[in-house]
Formats: structure tokens, sequence, C-alpha cells
């Protein structure tokens, strides 16, 4: 069962982080906590091993924890690490983002996390009280309505294909540690978007950009976004339209995606925090095809590997030159 | 005070009616998001809400807003000011939304200058407020001076009630206005005693935040606390709760400009919780990190707001704790500062 | 009947351009009022600011070096720093400029009356002190207000704004002109040092003595701390904040610390103003 795994693996989590805070091993201990509304969580700083009763590990820990480390940070930090977690500090070792002396990675295996925009649209605008998930089910709970999910079809479509449940890299793994591994990724997912004419495709952009505020939470929470200055926010002069117009909406996500191409750990980070239930998932899914198709190449596995974008070989092809020189 | 109804199949009737002599604004559902659009179809309006994802402010502060046109002819230039404001109806809206309207009149007519755009839609626009009879866990609009039935900012206030909707008018130009729609009819009055004791159990199931009316004076002495530090560690930095804000109304100024010359000055939304809001072109930013950014936030509508208006910055409707990517829960915020306070109080 | 806009400018036309230094990155612009009327508006003390606008790039508030009793036109000492200063500095005389003001508070000169001035500037902020120093030291005011004292300091000679008005205060006897550049330089025969141990050496009394104090955070901090020697009380220190600012009236936002708006409030504080404010300028 399900829930049993989780139950345990939260129990390990908490015991891990006390022993490590007792031991003086780290300073930190960053993980999930409960957020105060159902099926949410937050981010949690532990610095005294008597608050670690306070983190958790559902299919609600939803953000990218690398997001909070940073390459200044004298502080020794343990973090809870999904797959995902892990990929994104291996990735950003590679990009000279960060010192793995510093880091003691808690490998977590992950068997995905809920995509909330799609229970929402199932919900409607009612309010959800409580939501549990049991026997591969969200059952929620609302004032007048009671809804059971099969749990399956609520999980992220990125989580469903991962290929790494657990970090590439762990200093103690906590849960499965051979977890088994979808079979090899097709990028199936993609056929429909990918038959549309061009101007369906664009009808589809639009429809599912058109909402966008421009609150940039998918960038903040992107761990691959560090830039100290991002592109949009350029003002000597100004690049980009900061608009929420649909042409500037459009700009921003699609160069933003072409930004993480080659450097996107799939976690879903982005389509997880958006407030308007955008899947930007759509747009990075397709460059992680590319990348993979091209390059041969998945970010954050490998802390050997150079990361494409940022290496040149005499191969790379380059169909897009017209003239020979 | 006149109290009318009207059953709920023939609210499109209702709206039609609007709809001859006003513009009409309500809620309508697009890609599962809710939010409040000029009505062109009746059949749109959906009043099965809890409430909008984007709040009503956008009415009176649009995402994008022209301040005014220009163009440019040889070395000359020539200003083309917005043509006026059309009446208008904002239909459905929320108690606690519609707060907002009398927080944006103090706000933007504050000082020496007044903002001719958002004063204009104000003086234009008719508001019929619906009454909220399923407020959310996190609502806290009795805490900040509003209610789920709230008569404070809307002319007309609707309450849903069995199959139909009953109408109360609450200010004068309420009362003209429904006089006038002849698809109401007199309100059932054995209704209105139980709608009556229906208001007041609803209002009264919303959880009370202690201490939240005096805040205002406790933050006085919290600007340099440690607990800022605690509160801003998870924030990313992102700009949903401010956005999704009913009350907030900080923006940029921007120019658009079309290839023939001609273009427009806009404004759009803005935040505090972006580093570039304060980044000065020499480079020197007030407010550096996050942790600054957060407090002014909770500064700004609790503290800044009642010491120069008297009014507190927040009408409780839940929104940034609903929508925060990282769970931060402003109510959170509340409880450290009564708990620091009463701390040093005692 | 709709409210008249304050985001609309009114419109001006550049009647001259002066190159101000010898990097060339400031400039002195004059612009006159395309409509007269619009001048007659424009009723402005040495102190507040204005927003320019250049169609199609944007606005940028620049504090007005002009003073008011310089009739006529009114004019604004621009640095090239970002979009709308690079693009003014683009623009030549007979080019349309728009203009929303004045904005701002400006100095108190009915409060200063019958008071010593002590005028300290540092660098390019010295503009609204120019316009300051016309004012208070015009045949009409000048009967109004003790002593004038005038220190500016700038890192080297080629920096020295508004070259010509300097030495004609220098010549009257009325303004005691103190201009020193941070390092010794060839043909350089004024004071070299910084501001701040000059204003020292010059030792102002704070007997009903107001300074005005307009510069660099570094030159503004040591200077502070001189005047605090020199017994001036915070209530009689005035300073010019700057800060980011988009609307200038008030309404966008960004310039606020604490419960003021520096746009709207400010720019000028006294020191006394200030420390009851958070440190967030």
């Amino acid at each position: 069962m399900v829930i049993n795994i989780i139950d345990d693996i939260e129990k390990s989590i908490r015991e891990t982080a006390k022993k490590l805070l007792e031991e003086k091993k780290v300073d930190l201990i960053i993980g999930y906590t409960k957020g105060s509304i159902p099926l949410r969580s937050g981010p949690c700083f532990i610095t005294d091993a008597s608050q670690t009763g306070m983190l958790v590990w559902n299919q609600s820990c939803d953000l990218n924890l690398a997001k909070y480390l940073a390459k200044n940070d004298d502080r020794k930090i343990g973090i809870i690490s999904k797959g995902c977690v892990g990929r994104a500090i291996v990735h950003l070792i590679v990009e000279k983002q960060l010192n793995k002396e510093n880091i003691t990675i808690i490998g977590i295996s992950c068997e995905g996390v809920l995509n909330r925009a799609k229970i929402m649209v199932e919900i409607g605008d009612k309010e959800i009280i409580e939501a549990n998930i049991e026997d591969n089910k969200i059952i929620i709970k609302g004032k007048d309505f009671n809804k059971t999910l099969p749990l399956q079809d609520y999980i992220n479509q990125l989580c469903i294909t991962c290929h790494y449940k657990i970090p590439p890299i762990s200093d103690i793994i906590i849960g499965n540690k051979k977890p088994e591994k979808p079979p090899k990724d097709d990028f199936k997912d993609l056929n429909e978007i990918e038959s549309k004419s061009s101007n369906d495709k664009m009808e589809y952009f639009k429809k599912e950009l058109n909402r966008c505020i421009r609150c940039y939470a998918c960038r903040e929470a992107c761990p691959m976004c560090y830039c100290s200055l991002c592109f949009i926010d350029q003002n000597k002069p100004v690049w980009f339209g900061k608009t929420a117009d649909i042409s500037d909406n459009f700009i921003f996500h699609m160069i933003r995606a072409f930004h993480v191409a080659g450097r996107c750990v799939s976690c879903g980070a982005c389509s997880s925090v958006c407030p308007m239930g955008i899947d930007l998932n759509f747009i990075t899914r397709k460059l992680e095809k590319i990348v993979k198709e091209r390059f041969d190449f998945e970010s954050g596995i490998n802390l050997e590997a150079p990361p494409p974008m940022g290496t040149h070989k005499f191969d790379d092809k380059q169909e897009f030159m017209i003239e020979e020189d | 005070m006149m109290q009318k109804m009207i059953s709920k199949e023939k609210i499109s009737d209702l709206i039609k009616e609007l709809q001859k002599e006003f513009k009409v604004f309500g809620p309508v559902k697009e890609e599962g998001v809710v939010l409040f659009k000029e009505i062109t179809d009746a059949k749109e309006i959906c009043l099965d809400y809890s409430n909008s994802k984007i709040p009503a402010k956008s009415v009176l502060f649009p995402m994008i807003d022209t301040l005014f046109s220009y163009k440019k002819e040889g070395k000359g230039v020539k200003i083309i000011e917005n043509p006026p404001y059309e009446k208008t109806v904002i239909f459905g809206i929320r108690p606690c939304d519609s707060m907002v309207f009398s927080l944006f009149k103090n706000f933007f007519s504050f000082g020496k200058y007044k903002d001719p755009l958002v004063l204009n839609r104000l003086k234009n626009i008719t508001i019929i407020g619906m009454g909220c009879l399923e407020p959310r866990t996190t609502c806290f609009c009795t805490s900040v001076n509003g209610g789920p039935f709230n008569k404070e900012s809307v002319d007309v206030l609707i309450t849903e009630f069995k199959d139909n909707y009953y109408l109360e008018s609450i200010t004068d130009k309420g009362e003209a206005l429904i006089k006038k729609i002849k698809s109401l009819t007199d309100a059932d009055k054995g209704d209105l005693a139980k709608i009556e004791k229906l208001q007041k159990d609803i209002e009264s199931a919303i959880p009370v935040i202690e201490g939240l009316d005096g805040i205002y004076t406790k933050l006085d002495g919290l600007f340099d606390h440690p607990m800022w530090k605690m509160e801003s560690q998870g924030c990313i930095g992102c700009g949903s709760c401010t956005y999704l804000c009913p009350t907030c109304h900080c923006f940029d100024v921007l120019d658009e400009n079309k290839q023939d010359g001609s273009g427009r000055r806009i404004r759009i939304w803005d935040t505090c919780q972006f580093p570039l809001f304060t980044l000065e072109t020499s480079g020197h930013n007030p407010r550096t990190t996050k942790l600054p950014r957060v407090r002014q936030r909770i500064f700004h509508k609790f503290n800044y707001y009642p010491k120069n208006y008297n009014i507190i910055g927040c009408v409780g409707c839940g929104r940034c704790i609903i929508n925060c990517p990282v769970s931060s829960d402003i109510r959170n915020i509340f409880i450290s500062v009564e708990n620091i306070s009463s701390k040093t109080e005692g | 009947m709709q409210l008249e806009s304050p985001y609309i400018p009114v419109l001006t036309t550049i009647k001259s351009i002066v190159r101000e230094n010898e990097v060339n990155d400031i400039k002195t612009f004059e612009f006159v009022f395309n409509d007269e009327e619009n001048y007659k508006k424009f009723d402005y003390v040495a102190g507040q600011f204005a927003e320019l606008s250049v169609f199609g790039v944007g606005e940028c508030p620049i504090g007005i070096a002009s003073s008011p009793t310089e009739k006529g036109s009114i004019k604004f000492t621009v640095k090239k720093a970002g979009e709308v200063t690079a693009a003014l500095h683009n623009l030549e005389v007979g080019d349309i400029v728009g203009i929303r003001g004045p904005l701002g508070n400006g100095w108190p000169v009915e409060e200063m009356k019958g008071k010593n001035l002590v005028i300290i500037g540092g660098g390019f902020a010295f503009s609204t002190l120019r316009s300051l120093t016309i004012f208070a030291s015009h045949e009409d005011n000048r009967k109004n207000y003790g002593d004038l004292t005038v220190i500016y300091g700038n890192r080297e000679s080629g920096e020295v704004l508004y070259r010509d008005i300097l030495e004609e205060w220098e010549k009257r006897d009325d303004i005691n002109v103190v201009l020193t550049i941070d390092r010794e330089q060839e043909g350089w025969t004024r004071k070299v040092g910084f501001v701040a141990p000059i204003v020292k050496e010059v030792s102002p009394s704070p007997e009903k003595a107001v300074a005005i104090v307009c510069g660099p955070p570094i030159m503004i901090k040591t200077t502070q701390d001189v005047l605090k020697e020199l017994k001036f009380s915070d209530e009689q220190i005035l300073l010019s904040l700057e800060m980011r600012m988009k609307c200038g009236i008030g309404k966008c936002g960004r310039c606020n610390v604490g419960n003021k708006f520096v746009c709207l409030d400010g720019p000028v504080f006294s020191q006394a103003e200030l420390n009851k404010l958070p440190k967030e300028y």
C-alpha cells in the first residue's frame, strides 16, 4: 500500500533529520512541511532537532527545494531530496552554482506528486476542506460534497515518465533504494500536441498563456532560474514587454523555456506553483525531448557530463547553417 | 431600503435589462479560472463560485491601463486623452472584494493629486454585491471590519435563498437602479426574516483572528524584529500574493509604440515583492532581499494604511493564502505579531 | 465631469542644451512651454522635481535646476543613466519633451527666511541647490536670508557643473562660495579635499542656520557627522532623498518609505523627520 510506504518515509525523514542535527553533521535541514490548506505543502527550515516533527513527505511535496540552496551559503545543509531535487543539485554543481561539500543530500524515493491544477479543474471552484490519499485514491471532502479521484490520474505527467525517483547522488537514501523505472521514455505524452497543425498549436499556446498574470512564480520556483538579472527584467534598455498581454506573455514563457533547455530537471515546479494553473511543462517537456534526441543528454544525472548548451562539439548538428563557410 | 427578488433561472433577464443601460461586469469562468469580465452574453455569467481568482479590482484598476495616447507627427506630438468612462455595473462581486472600492476611493484621492482613471470609474460604477453563502476556511473578513454580507461598499446586496435571489438596495444609487428593473418582483416577506438569520449564522461561523484590529500599533515596534527572517525564508519572491490581492495597487508606467509613431502610455500591475520595484538607476536598492520586501507588504497593509487613511489595507479574502506557491499563510504572521507583542506587554 | 489627469504631461520645446562636464554625460536642458498658460501654471519652488517625458520611451523624475526667479523657461540637468535619460541626451534644440510637475515639496524657502543657509552639495546632485542658491541670492529674496554659504565638491575639476554661475557667485560679496575637488589637479586654484573636511574647515555656525545637503550617500553620511560635531541639530539638517519613482504623485507605490511617499511628502526631509522613518531609502 502506497500510504504505508509514504508514512514510513516520513518517519525516517524525521528520524534522519533529527540525528543529523543532533550529531551536528548539519546546521540546517531543508524539507517539506504541511501547508495550511489541504493538498499543499511548503518548505521548512529546521535548525533545532526538536522541531523535526514538522517535516512531512507526501504527494503534495511539489516544490523543488534546491531553489533554497546558494553557493555563498556556508552553513552545512541537509536537504530532503526527491529525484528531481537531486537532479537540480547535480546540475547546479555542474553549472558551478553550488558546492557539494556543504550539502548532505537526503535522497527520498518519490512516486510522483499531484497535479493540483487538474484536481481543481475537476472540483470546480469549491473549497477542499479535507483531503486524504488512501489506497491509490484521493478522497476529497468539501462543505457539501465528497469526491474520490483515482490517484494515478492526478499524478503529474512528468512524474509518470520520470526515470529518476531517487537522486542520482545521495548521501543517505530513504525508501525504496532501487525504485522501478518506467519503460524507456518515448515522449508519447507529446504526441497529441505534436500532431496539431501550427495554427492549432498556436491556439493552444495562446489559450494557456493568455491567463498568465506575470507573477513570475514559475521563474522564482525554478531551480535553474538563478540569473541575477532575468532577460525579462533588463531595463537598460528594455529588451521585452512586461505587460500581461498575450504577445508579451508568449515571449516571456518561450524564451524562459529556451533558457532552461538542456538544464530543466523536469521537476514540474513551474506548473505546480502557477496560481493560474498554466501547464508550463508542455513547453519544457518538448525541449527535453529535443535535447535528448539531438545531444543524448539529460540534465542533472552526471556530475561529469558537460551541459550541451555550454559546450561545442565539432559534430554538433548544424543543419540551420545554410551556407558552408 | 427596497427589497426585491428574482428567481434564479431568470437571472439572465436581469442581466439583459442592465445591459441596456450599463456595461455589465460579472464573474465569468475561463479555462477553469473565475475572473471579472465584461458580460457580452448574459449566459456567460457564473454565479456558482466562491470567489474569483483575479479580484474585481481589475475592473477599476485593469492589469493594463492606458493613461493617455499620443501621436508623433514630425517634431510635434499630439496627446489623446482617454474617452469618458461609461456607466458600469459590477454584478455579483463578493462583499469582501467590494470593500476595495472604498479603499481605492481613499487611496486614489489621497494627497494633492487625484487619480482620474480610478475615480472616474468609481463615479460611474454601481456595485451589485452578492452575499457569500460559503466563506472559505481561509476567509477572515470579519476580522478586518468586513463580513460575508457586509453592506458598506455595495449599492445593492444580493442574497441567494432557495431558488431565488433577494436584492436589497443599500444606497440611493442602488435603489434607483432596482426600481427600474422590470424583471424583479417584490420580495417574499416571509423569507426575509429567514434570510436575515441565515446571514447572521454564516457570518458568526467565520473564525475571528484575535487582535487583528489592533495590529497597527503592535507592528510599530516590530520593524526590526527577527520574526521577519522567519516569515520570509520560504518566500520565493513571486508576485502572486500581491497581484491576486484585491487591495494591492502598485504599478509601473511604460510607453508602448506602434510603427507609425503613435502609441500609448500605460500602467501595469507591479509589486513590492520584485527587487526591480525599488532598484534605482544608480544601482542602489533600498530593499535588496526578500526580508524587507515581505515586511513591506505587511507594513503597507497593516501599518501604513491605517496610519494614512485610517483603514486596514486587507479585506480578509484569503487569496494570498490559497495562491502562495510555498504555502505561506498571512494568518501565521498575525499570530506571530500577537504572540510577540503580548509577551513584551506581559 | 471627468477629472483632469495628473498623468498627462504638457508639451515643451527644447530651447538650449548645455554640455556640463568633460565626459559629456551630463547636460542641462532648457525648456519653453508650448502653451504659455502651462508655464503660468508651473509654479514651483527650488527643490521640486518634474517628470520628463520622451514620448515612446518613457518618463523620468528630474530635479528642477532653474530658479523660479529665472523667468520664461525651466531647466533640468540630466545625467545619462537609464533609458529615458539616454533618449533625452539624443534630443536636439527644437525637439518636444513632455513635462509633468512641479512635483514634491521642495526646499522650505518660506520657513528658512531669516536663517543663515549652509548649502552643501557634491557632484551631480547640485542641480536643485543651484536653483536654491539663485533663488536665495536674487535681489528680491537676498534680504530674507542671513549668511549664504555654498560648499560644492567634485571628484575632479572636469565634473564641476554650472561654471559660469559659480564664477558669478564667487565675485559677489554676499555669498561665500567654497569649491573643492578630491585631489590636486593642474590649474585648480580652489580648495582640495572631500566635502566633509572642507565643511569642518569652513565651520559654519549652527546659530540660526540651516544646512542643506545633497550628494552621494557617502558624502551625506560624512557631512552629517561633521555637522553634528558643529552642533547642528537634526531639525537643522535638510536632505533631498533619491528614490526610484514612476508616477511622481504618490500612487504607484515604489517610493513608499514608512507611511510616506518620497515623491509626495518629499523629496526634502529634515534629518529629524528621517529618523522617524525606516531606513529603506
